[in-house]
């Protein structure tokens, strides 16, 4: 290795050092808002391009997560907003309290020592699950993602997203309902209801 | 030791914080009153655990994500050509 080598490793040190620990975070973050995982790997390179040229801006000392997946959600939202003809599954008119509760109760699903929805959700899988995960508008994916995937407050939410925290409780809590919604209308079309309703299955 | 009053919630305030409660994003007095409204409405308590239970099992499923093996690799060499 040139010196010249050994000196740009010592440059990218600081920042891999902090950001390796993060990869599996932030794929499985990207993974959430982008639909594939080709998309993902793309989003999570982009970002981490992004940060490393703007790393002279971090401040040493303040959250580099936070830091991260702001920069992270920039480039989501921009790659988003460059497609806006992705289509956005859902309406965005009220859904009712308790969306999965009652569809399954309706459809008659039962299991023998677990609640409806339980036994509903313990038949999605991982890859199901982010199917419905990616019928949610991208703004909506963007606040659900990072709460679900994160745990991150409505504060860092907010911080993150560049929005207000009034505005992320909204979008969170509607996209907790379409999320509901868009898990039925995953078991529907992947006809795991049917199969759960079937006769055999009771 | 003097109790503390709480002032009730009807259901329809208690189920409107619930998402901020689940979340803990409620004052100290925000969240001791809902506390103490599902311990005494059974109907909201058991609608607090089916919205606990779907977000458990949705989080859950949601993180279990394997990265590709060579990632880090790929990214490293985009960052040394920077």
């Amino acid at each position: 290795m040139s010196t010249v080598d050994s000196a740009l490793d010592i440059d990218r040190q600081p920042f891999e050092s902090l950001f390796t620990p993060l990869l599996s975070s932030a794929y499985g973050a990207a993974l959430r808002l982008v639909r594939t995982r080709p998309d993902a790997e793309d989003l999570v390179q982009e970002a981490a391009l992004q940060a490393f040229r703007a790393y002279h801006t971090f401040q040493p000392g303040t959250n580099f997560k936070a830091w991260f997946f702001r920069i992270l959600a920039n480039c989501f939202i921009s790659r988003y907003r460059r497609n806006r003809k992705e289509r956005d599954d859902l309406a965005l008119d009220d859904i009712e309290d308790l969306y999965l509760y009652r569809r399954t109760v309706e459809a008659g699903i039962h299991g023998s020592d677990t609640s409806p929805v339980q036994t509903l959700l313990g038949k999605l899988d991982e890859e199901q699950i982010g199917e419905a995960m990616a019928r949610l508008p991208g703004d909506y994916r963007a606040v659900a993602t990072l709460y679900f995937i994160e745990d991150f407050s409505y504060e860092q939410i907010a911080g993150v997203v560049g929005c207000p925290i009034g505005t992320v409780r909204s979008r969170l809590h509607r996209a907790r309902k379409m999320l509901q919604r868009a898990l039925w209308q995953v078991a529907v079309d992947q006809g795991l209801v049917s199969r759960l309703t079937a006769p055999e299955a009771s | 030791m003097k109790s503390e009053k709480i002032d009730p919630l009807t259901c329809e305030e208690g189920v409107a914080r619930l998402d901020d409660y689940i979340d803990r994003e409620l004052s100290e007095e925000e969240m001791r009153r809902v506390r103490h409204h599902l311990e005494t409405c059974a109907g909201c308590a058991g609608h607090f655990r089916l919205e606990e239970d779907v977000l458990q099992q949705v989080r859950d499923k949601m993180r279990r994500i394997a990265v590709p093996g060579d990632l880090m690799a790929r990214i490293q060499k985009r960052l040394e050509g920077e």
